[in-house]
């Protein structure tokens, strides 16, 4: 919806959302003030939201609040209009519902884990917030700390709608207890089209990751590009290459032996991975290790750069800037090596106990689980749907691409960068094995990180 | 410093080096304030501006503007409000409680309360690491905002957490630097007002206090740019994002928009702009304050 | 009991330990007069209220007398510093991790042996020494030449020292965003300046490179807080009486020899105040490096506080992570204990 009035220049688009996030700051910061107030006069039962609840209006202590309270760290670019665009399609079904949105900010996790992880603590949960799915949930779920949703949103139509190994993720531990509301592929090589044209490349010609490493060598060799946009600045970057490098060598049965623990079982395998990451890391930005990945998919489009492994949402950046088409100037393959393989980065809304707001969280979590929420959120996040019955008229010509290829795929894997593989203390050891890989390149070490990590 | 002066007399040609003297005392000027000169250039530039000229040069003509300023205004604004409402009362309250303190354990001194000094002292250095998981969980546990059925209470629970804290982390220091002013004042005096009759709380309502006003000067400087600039607790301490303080705000400005250099360093200077206020204003005085501790 | 009080209130000014006893709180200034009714026997303490006697109030304890004043805010320290270390100590030998409560019916030392056998603490503690000792002594150099240059009777000396100090002013939150501004590889003023003089090899990622990362920070933080040592130096400097210039002028001593020899030996208290304030400050310098790195800022300049915060907060392991700072905090001990000691012989505490 909001695509159109997208400006073309990056930096304006960035420049708008600063705007716009302090927008939201400042309404944080109103209707912060007012929900409080309305929760400690215990004046909540005067809005009868709809009365089909008895529990509403009788006791003002809890429950009862019509106020949506929403922590996400959808702050910036197509991610914040594609959370409005959710947030709009709620509205209309539930006008009655006020939504309290709490972003915070830090991108993929840092801050927000915090920030969830205190109030759960302090048992003053909001009434819903993002988070990924399936390993991801497994310190709320093993204290029980998320309501199940088996019955009250899960029903028959929803269950059939979903993939199953999506539902799966979100009963990590049994019970129904997540949302999920979009899937990213993170195993994609973008690539500049004339660049590789220039070079002579075929990108779908690629023998897996150690061809790749070939033909980084041969743009170096006999171009000036930077053969691969890569960021080193945080860790999770490397982590999802070294994870798709993996793939692309061993296969998908590797890689769940992997996530299960068994890493001394599959020591040459990962060194192998490591050590072509090492070699990949040659072929990088001299500045990687002071710029974001956004930063560095801008010499992909510029022409400066000819790749860049990255989740899809790095589409986003692409069809934003001006003068770069699909297919005619950028494009996308498989990772090499990774061809039938959909792996998936999921973000989900789940049912914190103690919720302020019972109802209004289990219409909002009934509305995200909706074909109606997911066809607007998804093409402007740049991500797929996760039910199948989704129409996909407006998702463009690349989003449907990746649909098709999700749905010829053969398996589904999680994402151990993006929380779902493994659970938060193991992802969190792995960042910092390869943080410090990022800067010693040390395969050794890495492997015994990673040993020391499972 | 006439020794000084005239030790500069034996050295042969004075006027030389003398301009050397300043020549490396300017500098120093430069090497203290180069970075927060091309900050201060940087957050005026354009990205193209930023980009395409050396750090410290004026933006050029065409790549200069405001925009940054605004940007890091509008999304630090609610953070500077918090700051305020948070530092202020702590900053005051650690500053009496230093004060009392200091009183109680200088001039009112009595065999033993050295014991009591020690801990006091030693509370200046302990690293806030070494509190923060029981501080959590003792803030949990208490669950301000649920206990206390006030609106203002609930909805200001982090920041009214996080102010006590640093009450109670400040009081160290602040004792420390009253006791070293307290202990040059004239016992004779305090012994004479008590042989007047004046009881402890006479005295310190009606000698020290007015001849504290200097040192509470230097402490509520020194203490509020402390509190201020503090980080650990407040990401710690406070989790509903509508009462976060403006370093928190300020940390999340560079960590979503990484190379927005002049939307950071503006942000910078905005969040600094009060602490810098009072430096500039009270320099001489946060120099004795820092001195003070020693 | 009233024997005790009055044997309390007619010691002199409270030389004996059991005027700590927790019973000796009780009675403050507002109740003296009951305590006195007590001890109504001796004549000398015969009035009572505000209008007491002079000799009776010279009589009563100054620990009792005091004690409404340090009490409240010595019980605040107690309980959030002293209490919340010993309590911290206790979860660090829990096994406490995850979303839920504390288990403190077992309780063991596993956290301290996992410590030992954990290569990102050797690497935390490694860094956190280097950067302690490397920090301090070249901030102290710094400090010092500084404080001599400024002590040659300058003009404007304010203006000065005011610019040097100023970086401490500002939260670390703001020096690291300068920082790795200043660093940054392609557009840093660094980087730039060492172009400029045709020095481009030299040029480096500073915060990217494991072999330049710690430098750079120890730089930095040299940077913020030299400024500090120069105006300890300072009044180190002022304190020294001009006779002993004098007498050195006199001796034919160069300038240099002057302040090796008999300058800089009397500024052995004033290096000893700087010295402990700056490990205090490296030991804090979590925000400095949180806001470059993050929790991860790689084994080549991760340091305890750093260390600290990751596993307590990001990895949700609490124990372990009270555990690390029970490190922290037993080398904050090891750093300010001597000093401590050294300041209480000297009757400087």
């Amino acid at each position: 919806m909001t695509r159109d009035s997208a400006t073309d220049d990056a930096d304006r688009l960035t420049r708008r959302h600063y705007v716009a996030g302090a927008g939201t700051l400042a309404t944080v910061g109103i209707a912060g003030c007012s929900g409080g107030g309305d929760g400690g006069d215990g004046s909540d039962g005067g809005d009868g939201s709809d009365g089909s609840d008895g529990s509403d209006g009788g006791d003002g202590s809890d429950g009862g609040s019509s106020e949506l309270e929403i922590i996400h760290w959808w702050t910036a670019g197509g991610e914040q209009d594609a959370y409005q665009a959710l947030l709009d399609g709620f509205r209309e079904e539930h006008p009655d519902v006020e939504i309290v949105d709490n972003p915070a900010p830090g991108g993929a996790g840092s801050a927000i884990d915090t920030v969830v992880q205190n109030r759960v603590i302090d048992g003053n949960p909001p009434s819903t917030f993002q988070i990924w799915p399936g390993q991801a949930l497994t310190p709320y779920t093993d204290e029980d700390l998320l309501e199940d949703i088996g019955d009250s949103v899960w029903d028959e139509e929803m269950r059939d709608a979903y993939l199953g190994d999506v539902v799966d993720l979100a009963r990590p531990a049994g019970n129904l207890v997540a949302v999920p509301i979009n899937i990213h592929r993170l195993n994609n090589l973008f690539y500049n089209v004339s660049v590789l044209d220039d070079a002579g490349v075929d990108p779908t010609d690629i023998d897996g990751p150690e061809g790749l490493l070939g033909v980084f060598e041969t743009l170096d060799a006999e171009t000036d590009v930077t053969p691969m946009a890569h960021q080193t600045q945080s860790p999770w970057s490397s982590l999802q290459l070294w994870e798709s490098i993996f793939i692309g060598e061993q296969g998908v049965d590797a890689f769940q032996t992997l996530i299960g623990g068994d890493v001394s079982g599959l020591e040459d395998e990962v060194r192998s991975a490591l050590q072509l990451l090492a070699d990949y890391l040659q072929y990088i930005p001299e500045d990687a290790g002071s710029i974001s990945w956004d930063q560095g998919n801008n010499d992909v489009i510029s022409g400066d750069a000819a790749f860049l492994h990255q989740g899809d949402w790095a589409a986003g950046q692409y069809r934003s800037a001006e003068d770069f088409e699909f297919e005619s100037d950028w494009d996308m393959v498989p990772f090499p090596g990774t061809s039938g393989v959909y792996q998936s980065v999921i973000d989900s809304f789940v049912f914190p106990t103690g919720n302020p707001s019972p109802e209004a969280t289990e219409q909002f979590l009934n509305y995200a689980g909706s074909v109606d929420a997911q066809e607007r959120f998804n093409p402007v996040k740049g991500s797929i749907p996760p039910r199948t019955d989704v129409p996909m008229d407006e998702f463009g010509d690349f989003l449907s691409r990746q649909f098709e290829d999700f749905q010829n795929s053969n398996t589904q894997p999680p994402a151990i960068a993006h929380g779902t593989a493994v659970a938060p203390a193991i992802q969190s050891s792995l960042q910092e094995v390869f943080a410090n890989f990022n800067g010693s390149q040390d395969v050794d070490a890495a492997y015994d990180g990673i040993v020391n990590s499972f | 410093m006439s020794a000084a002066d005239r030790l500069q007399t034996t050295i042969a040609g004075l006027d030389r080096s003398r301009v050397a003297l300043y020549a490396v005392l300017l500098a120093l000027v430069a090497f203290y304030l180069a970075p927060l000169e091309s900050g201060f250039m940087t957050a005026f530039k354009t990205p193209d501006g930023f980009r395409t000229t050396t750090p410290f040069a004026l933006p050029p003509l065409g790549e200069f503007t405001l925009s940054a300023w605004g940007t890091a205004f509008d999304r630090l604004s609610n953070g500077l409000l918090n700051s305020a409402l948070m530092a202020v009362p702590a900053t005051v309250l650690s500053a009496l409680f230093g004060s009392l303190a200091a009183y109680g354990l200088t001039n009112l001194s009595w065999r033993g309360q050295i014991g009591v000094l020690v801990l006091f002292v030693a509370g200046v250095f302990i690293p806030y690491q070494a509190v923060l998981v029981p501080l959590t969980q003792f803030w949990s546990f208490v669950d301000l905002g649920g206990r206390i059925p006030l609106a203002l209470v609930a909805d200001n629970e982090g920041l009214i957490n996080l102010s006590i804290t640093h009450v109670a982390y400040g009081i160290p220091i602040c004792t420390v630097l009253f006791r070293s002013y307290y202990a040059t004042i004239d016992d004779e005096m305090l012994e004479a007002a008590r042989l007047d009759g004046a009881s402890a709380a006479t005295i310190y309502r009606r000698i020290i206090l007015p001849l504290s006003v200097p040192i509470f000067a230097v402490t509520l400087i020194y203490q509020f740019t402390q509190i201020w600039n503090d980080l650990l607790f407040a990401i710690v301490l406070v989790s509903n994002p509508s009462n976060q303080v403006v370093t928190v705000a300020l940390n999340q400005l560079q960590g979503s928009f990484v190379q927005q250099f002049n939307l950071q360093m503006a942000g910078a200077f905005v969040a600094a702009l009060p602490t810098l206020v009072v430096y500039v204003l009270f320099g001489e005085q946060f120099a004795k304050g820092v001195a003070g501790d020693s | 009991m009233a024997s005790r009080i009055f044997a309390a209130l007619t010691r002199d000014e409270g030389s004996s330990d059991t005027d700590e006893s927790p019973r000796r709180e009780e009675p403050s200034v507002r109740t003296d007069g009951g305590t006195v009714t007590d001890g109504a026997s001796d004549a000398t303490t015969a009035a009572v209220g505000d209008d007491a006697s002079a000799l009776g109030r010279l009589r009563r304890s100054r620990f009792l007398e005091s004690l409404p004043f340090w009490g409240p805010p010595a019980l605040l320290v107690f309980f959030f510093v002293y209490g919340a270390i010993a309590w911290n100590f206790v979860i660090s030998l829990t096994g406490w991790e995850g979303l839920g409560s504390p288990d403190y019916s077992s309780l063991s030392t596993e956290m301290y042996a996992r410590l030992l056998s954990d290569p990102s603490f050797t690497a935390a503690f490694r860094n956190t020494l280097v950067l302690l000792l490397a920090f301090t002594v070249l901030s102290l150099i710094l400090g010092l030449l500084v404080a001599i240059l400024v002590d040659q009777k300058i003009r404007i000396e304010n203006t000065f020292r005011t610019i040097y100090l100023l970086p401490m002013s500002l939260s670390f939150v703001v020096t690291a965003i300068f920082w790795s501004w200043m660093y940054n590889p392609t557009n840093g003023l660094i980087n730039e300046a060492l172009r400029g003089v045709g020095l481009d090899a030299f040029t480096q990622a500073w915060l990217a490179d494991p072999q330049f990362k710690l430098a750079a920070i120890i730089f930095a933080l040299m940077w913020q807080f030299s400024g500090y040592c120069m105006v300890v130096y300072l009044a180190g400097l002022r304190a020294i009486p001009e006779s002993q210039y004098e007498a050195a002028r006199i001796d034919g001593a160069s300038t240099i020899k002057l302040y090796w020899r008999v300058i800089i030996p009397q500024l052995r208290a004033s290096t000893m105040s700087a010295a402990v304030v700056l490990v205090v400050f490296a030991l804090k310098a979590f925000d400095f490096l949180f806001v470059l790195f993050g929790v991860n800022p790689g084994q080549s300049a991760d340091i305890l506080s750093v260390m600290m915060y990751r596993v307590a907060f990001d990895r949700i392991q609490w124990a372990y992570g009270s555990a690390v700072a029970m490190v922290l905090f037993a080398m904050t001990l090891g750093v300010i204990g001597p000093y401590l000691y050294v300041q209480y012989r000297r009757g400087e505490l």
